[in-house]
């Protein structure tokens, strides 16, 4: 019998040709040409000024911080909940999804509230008699507004990797005498790369191409790439440069799927 | 003890997670329109909330996306997910890839690649393209979620429903999607989400006149939140709390339980039971569907006599509109910008055909410059004898035969700043750069204030175009820079308000609002001069109801409009008329919204200066921005 | 007689409301092949998972070789399991996987490889040694898990159902292994089935347990010609269980008719259970039997033809190399020590007893 099932894709294929595959080639024809449509690289070698290297160095760096601080805070917490005794799994999710239906601009924004040099945490400590945390405004809160939005992309993809494996390979290692230490280095971690890769990239692009965080929490001193771009688009309405700089950007995006593409391959690791 | 510690971190990033929304939901029962201040518990805005259009349209539109977008998706997905199962795997590898793609890719790449194609197939931005956008990147959340699902079916039991004689399209629906349903359900709930939450993508691909509530939002964060909004959330935040909660408790019992729980459960509680896990939810939909469809169908049926107004933000006191559609019996289409470079090209482009606009005296210059305002008709507007000479006669400044523009609001741009917090009385734009405030300072985050606060301080004209002053300025602003807090818009306000910087640049406007949410904010226009702006109505060559646009201004000349007005929006009115209603003689005389001549001697508005020079400017502060 | 390897003193433990053991005692010697046989949630796996340290019990103590290890962390005891689905750890190769205990102990890598050559041998799957797991069959898995548990030397082995995700041949084939392998390496193994032709061809003792309590400690034979009562007797093989009265020591009442048998002891017109083997009923000329009855059902089963003869309204099983064809009218007959007799349980938890589950 001849296999019909692969049609069932077609819709799709001719979605993502017209939405996913033609927008890129307009990105990539935008960034390789100028104003008059001849042929560029100037639009590239942009990113070489150096306040646009800075915006790219400086979203590189606040990235990766910030890929670090949510990998070491959403480690022990994927831990914690996949040992504990909560077979559902929707609850877990639950608690991380929830947040999204209260507005991804008004929750960075109810930061300014928490964060600001009168707000409730330094209201808080004042209370105490400790010295105020002056963070808003500075790198430092964008970093937090970004840990604090793509935290939950790291826990989930480590949490479906840990639920998965079997408990009894866990006490296999402690059976053949290894310790705690021992069975998280040498088999737990092994076992939930796919998770920490999946992970990292889903923490990192998006807080690498950010620009409303550094928007609302930077106090607007900090320019990140995504400023930049979104600026080329939005006001500065030159959308060769926009793209071109997209195209740098891309970059990185198309590493970081190289990197799923070499650790996750089943897909185990994706988020939900 | 590790159970107690691993409580503890549990609760610190549930507190992390949380402590947020908190903060939204307590700000949405402040009595103060603010943020900053504190003003007591109150419910109104929940009830306000359900009269504000604006709100609720974005709402339903927000709503109406999220649930198309994320059915389609659901749909196109699961078919495909089927499909892609059951290719070779070179095809499989390849679909897979091409499904990472806005996955993975940034949210800002996808946005703009899809504006892109918009743009060149020249598919108006609206609603269908956010849909396009939303359902892009919803199909790969559903594919990944069902492809799980469908790699645990068993075959066999797809070809034991053949071999019993099912035609393969029966099978299908009979024997595999009741299997992977758990993977579409949670693949749409996900859709659903993502689109709900999506701000960036949809900043790109929006069209005029369409918001959904996160662009709704990010336009007001400039100006403030309104309270209105937090309500909003907080109600959508706890209705969605409620139906998780309903529909994640009832599976958790086991078979036993359950047997013994259905004998011992009475008919009403089963009914009861029915009636939150099923019709609770059937109803939501429902409502959401309909009120989608109703407010969606608002802005068709309003039929042809009507007024497209497009104005700044929180700029128009919604009552006003009200009135007007009232007396006359024309629907006002109301669309709002955030500066005057975004609504520029919008206008420009005409794609949207605008019959009333607000922008500001250069602007507005660019804009005859450009040919595109028409000339006002006097006779529908005779309120305009309200209207202030010395306003008119400012107006040449920019339209030199007042024939395009009817002044609405002017101010000046000064410094606010907070008498406990300072040592002695500003009156010079030099404490911008002084040490002493280092870290105090909030600074206009756009190019021609910030530039023209430097240039004025430096003596020169904010006008100038003289690349060695400009670069000069330049420096200085670099200068400045580490002294400086943040560079906002109209978060000074609010900022100030909450006793957050001791100085401010801010526009008069703002002041006296300022003022009265907190006493010890005193504004002052510094003597090295200022800016002095004028926002003027104008009708764009291309408007459509003309007659009506001039209906419309003529409406807000009028005296008790144009103090009402001046009332909700706080800025200064050129209605010589209405300034004498003024009760509150301090208002009516206040230095502030209304100063005399000789505290504006040295102020200049601004003038467009060309393409090229904007380019310097925008360079230059670009520069600065960077550093 | 060996001596005492391991003690299990008074051990119960529960999950939430549910009891899955009940004061357990129970000793296993040094050498032994004792095997754990119930249905699946008799408490058996939770009994090795005790003895494993994977978990602590609610009351009572395991001592080992005379110290109490009840609360000992796995990785201390000087037990080795092998676990119901392999357990194999998927991102390494076979090597490393049987090397992972010893490279903990910190071995010299030149008696590492060795182990893992011997080891490799005596599962007979040399030459796989850098091969991953995915790659192999469920039984050499199942072989690389036991050659990864006992490269470690340890005194005893705990196997819970490891030959449950094998088919029929091999896991015939890897019941004669395991024998072999027990006694090349002369240390206890404790098994943990729910088979019983896996526990009568392996074990030298045989644990009978339900719902949390022994049921029964004996050797294959004991179980299977004396089951102490009608759980074990049900279990274990086929059997015709009767309610039957003890009419007097040995004579008892089964369908109305009176049986010779052995026992003695039960009291006189007492309900007892009576038990036939299907295989210890002979089928005779009707007017020869004790009773008459009609052969229903016939099936071939190879070695024997198995029937069903209804007689006094009661389908009797029987195993027969004598062929009846259905309609018979035959007699049945019992030898009077075929005959056993046991007491009816008297409390209703003893009453729960059953093999459904």
């Amino acid at each position: 019998m001849k296999n019909k099932k692969p049609l069932l894709a077609g819709p799709y294929l001719f979605w993502a040709l017209s939405f996913i595959i033609i927008p890129l080639l307009m990105v990539f024809y935008y960034g390789l040409t100028d104003k008059k449509g001849a042929f560029t690289l100037a639009n590239l070698a942009r990113i070489t000024t150096p306040e646009n290297l800075k915006a790219l160095g400086f979203a590189l760096l606040l990235s990766f911080i910030s890929t670090v601080i949510c990998l070491l805070l959403a480690y022990p917490l994927a831990m914690i909940l996949s040992g504990r005794d909560v077979n559902q799994t929707s609850f877990v999710v639950l608690i991380f999804i929830l947040p999204m239906w209260m507005n991804f601009l008004l929750r960075t924004l109810a930061w300014q509230n928490l964060l600001e040099k009168n707000g409730v945490i330094n209201m808080v400590l004042r209370f105490f008699h400790l010295p105020a945390w002056e963070i808003i405004n500075t790198p430092g809160a964008i970093i937090l507004g970004m840990v604090y939005n793509f935290l939950p992309f790291m826990v989930l993809p480590i949490y479906n990797v840990l639920v998965k494996i079997d408990k009894d390979v866990i006490f296999a290692a402690r059976d053949l005498g290894a310790g705690n230490v021992q069975t998280f280095l040498k088999i737990i971690l092994p076992l939930s790369i796919p998770g920490i890769i999946s992970g990292i990239t889903m923490v990192f692009v998006p807080a690498l191409t950010t620009f409303v965080i550094s928007d609302l929490l930077g106090g607007s001193k900090i320019l990140l790439i995504g400023n930049v771009i979104e600026q080329e688009f939005q006001q500065g309405s030159n959308w060769n440069v926009g793209s071109g700089l997209s195209l740098v950007l891309m970059i990185f995006i198309i590493f970081s799927m190289a990197l799923i593409a070499k650790y996750d391959k089943d897909g185990e690791g994706t988020a939900f | 003890m590790k159970k107690k510690l691993q409580n503890i971190y549990l609760s610190f990033i549930i507190i992390f997670l949380y402590a947020p929304i908190a903060t939204l939901m307590i700000l949405s029962l402040n009595t103060s329109r603010t943020r900053a201040r504190w003003g007591g518990i109150t419910g109104k805005w929940y009830l306000s909330l359900f009269q504000d259009e604006a709100i609720m349209g974005a709402l339903y539109t927000t709503l109406i996306i999220a649930l198309l977008s994320a059915l389609i998706a659901t749909v196109l997905g699961t078919a495909a997910a089927v499909g892609i199962q059951g290719m070779k795997l070179r095809f499989r590898t390849v679909m897979m890839g091409i499904t990472n793609i806005p996955m993975l890719n940034a949210d800002i790449v996808t946005g703009i690649s899809m504006m892109l194609l918009f743009v060149a197939f020249r598919i108006t931005m609206g609603f269908s393209t956010i849909l396009i956008a939303h359902i892009t990147f919803n199909i790969p959340y559903v594919i990944l979620s069902v492809l799980p699902k469908l790699k645990q079916t068993n075959r066999y039991t797809y070809e034991a429903a053949l071999d019993l004689g099912a035609s393969p399209f029966y099978a299908f629906f009979k024997v595999i999607i009741p299997d992977i349903m758990p993977g579409i359900f949670s693949g749409f709930l996900l859709a659903f989400t993502m689109s709900l939450d999506d701000f960036v993508i949809t900043h790109f691909t929006k069209g005029p006149g369409i918001d959904t509530l996160s662009t709704k939002i990010y336009s007001e964060v400039r100006k403030g939140i309104r309270p209105e909004i937090y309500a909003l959330s907080t109600l959508m935040f706890l209705t969605v709390l409620f139906l998780l909660v309903i529909v994640n408790t009832e599976p958790k019992e086991d078979k036993t339980q359950r047997a013994k729980r259905l004998e011992r459960e009475s008919r009403a509680r089963k009914t009861s039971r029915f009636l939150l896990t099923r019709v609770m939810p059937a109803i939501l939909s429902v409502v959401i569907i309909a009120g989608g469809f109703y407010y969606g169908s608002q802005n068709i049926i309003s039929g042809d006599n009507q007024v497209v107004v497009y104005n700044w933000g929180e700029y128009l006191d919604p009552e006003v509109l009200e009135l007007f559609e009232e007396e006359t019996g024309i629907s006002v289409i109301y669309e709002e910008f955030e500066t005057n470079e975004i609504m520029y090209p919008k206008v420009q482009s005409g794609a949207i055909a605008y019959d009333v606009v607000c922008p500001s005296d250069y602007m507005i210059q660019r804009m005859i410059d450009n040919d595109l305002l028409a000339e006002v008709n006097w006779e529908n507007v005779p309120n305009i004898k309200n209207i202030g000479k010395t306003y008119l006669e400012q107006s040449r400044q920019f339209d030199p035969e007042n024939q395009y523009s009817v002044p609405y609001c002017w101010g000046t741009v000064g410094i606010l700043y907070n008498k406990t917090m300072v040592d002695e009385p500003i009156d010079s734009w030099s404490v911008l750069w002084d040490e002493t405030y280092r870290d105090s300072i909030l600074m206009q985050n756009s190019v021609r204030d910030a530039f023209g606060v430097t240039l004025k301080y430096l003596g020169y004209s904010l006008n100038s175009t003289d690349l060695d002053e400009l670069t000069e300025a330049r420096n200085l602003l670099l200068e400045q820079k580490p002294l400086v807090q943040a560079y906002v818009v109209d978060q000074v306000r609010d900022k100030m308000i909450g006793n957050e910087a001791a100085i401010g640049v801010i526009y008069s406007g703002e002041a006296i609002y300022t003022q009265w949410e907190n006493p010890n904010l005193e504004y002052v226009i510094p003597k090295e001069g200022s800016n002095v702006w004028i926002d003027s109505w104008v009708i764009p060559k291309n408007a459509r109801h003309k007659e009506n646009a001039e209906a419309f201004i003529n409406f807000l000349c009028r005296p008790d409009i144009a103090l009402m007005n001046f009332e909700y929006i706080t800025y200064s009115t050129p209605n010589e008329a209405a300034r004498a209603l003024i009760e509150d003689p301090d208002i009516r005389d206040s230095k502030i919204a209304f100063p005399s001549a000789e505290m504006l001697k040295d102020c200049e508005t601004y003038r467009f200066l060309g393409d090229e020079n904007d380019a310097v400017y925008n360079e230059l502060w670009r520069e600065v921005k960077s550093k | 007689m060996p001596n005492k390897l391991i003690d299990i003193v008074g051990v119960s433990k529960s999950f939430g409301d549910n009891l899955v053991l009940d004061d357990l005692n129970l000793y296993i010697r040094e050498n032994e092949f004792l095997t754990l046989l119930g249905p699946s949630g008799c408490g058996k796996t939770t009994l090795l998972r005790i003895l494993g340290g994977f978990e602590t019990p609610d009351e009572g103590k395991i001592i080992f070789e005379g110290k109490d290890i009840t609360s000992l962390a796995p990785n201390k005891r000087q037990l080795n399991t092998v676990f119901q689905k392999y357990a194999l750890f998927t991102h390494m190769n076979i090597q490393d996987n049987i090397a992972f205990g010893l490279k903990i102990k910190g071995k010299p890598q030149s008696y590492i490889n060795d182990k893992i050559r011997y080891a490799l041998k005596l599962v007979n799957l040399e030459g796989y040694g850098d091969r991953y797991p995915d790659s192999l069959s469920g039984g050499q898995q199942q072989r690389i898990a036991i050659a990864r548990a006992i490269v470690n030397e340890p005194k005893v082995l705990l196997l819970d159902e490891p030959l449950g995700a094998l088919d029929l041949k091999l896991r015939q084939d890897m019941q004669y292994e395991l024998i072999r392998l027990k006694n090349e390496l002369g240390i206890t193994f404790i098994y943990v089935t729910h088979d019983q032709e896996e526990a009568l061809t392996m074990s030298d003792t045989i644990v009978v347990m339900n719902q949390g309590y022994i049921q029964q400690i004996g050797t294959p034979e004991d179980i299977y010609n004396e089951p102490e009562n009608a759980f074990v007797a049900d279990f274990i093989g086929d059997s015709n269980i009767f309610d039957a009265i003890m009419v007097r020591d040995k004579l008892v009442r089964i369908v109305g008719v009176d049986f010779p048998c052995v026992d003695t002891g039960f009291g006189t017109m007492k309900p007892v259970d009576a038990v036939i083997r299907p295989e210890d009923i002979d089928l005779v000329a009707p007017e020869e039997g004790l009773l008459k009855g009609i052969v229903t059902h016939i099936i071939f089963k190879g070695v024997h033809y198995e029937m069903e003869v209804t007689a006094n309204n009661y389908e009797w099983l029987v195993h027969s190399t004598d062929m009846f064809p259905v309609g018979t009218e035959v007699g049945i007959k019992v030898d009077p020590f075929d005959i056993q007799i046991m007491k009816k349980p008297e409390s209703e938890d003893e009453e729960a007893v059953s093999i459904e589950e």
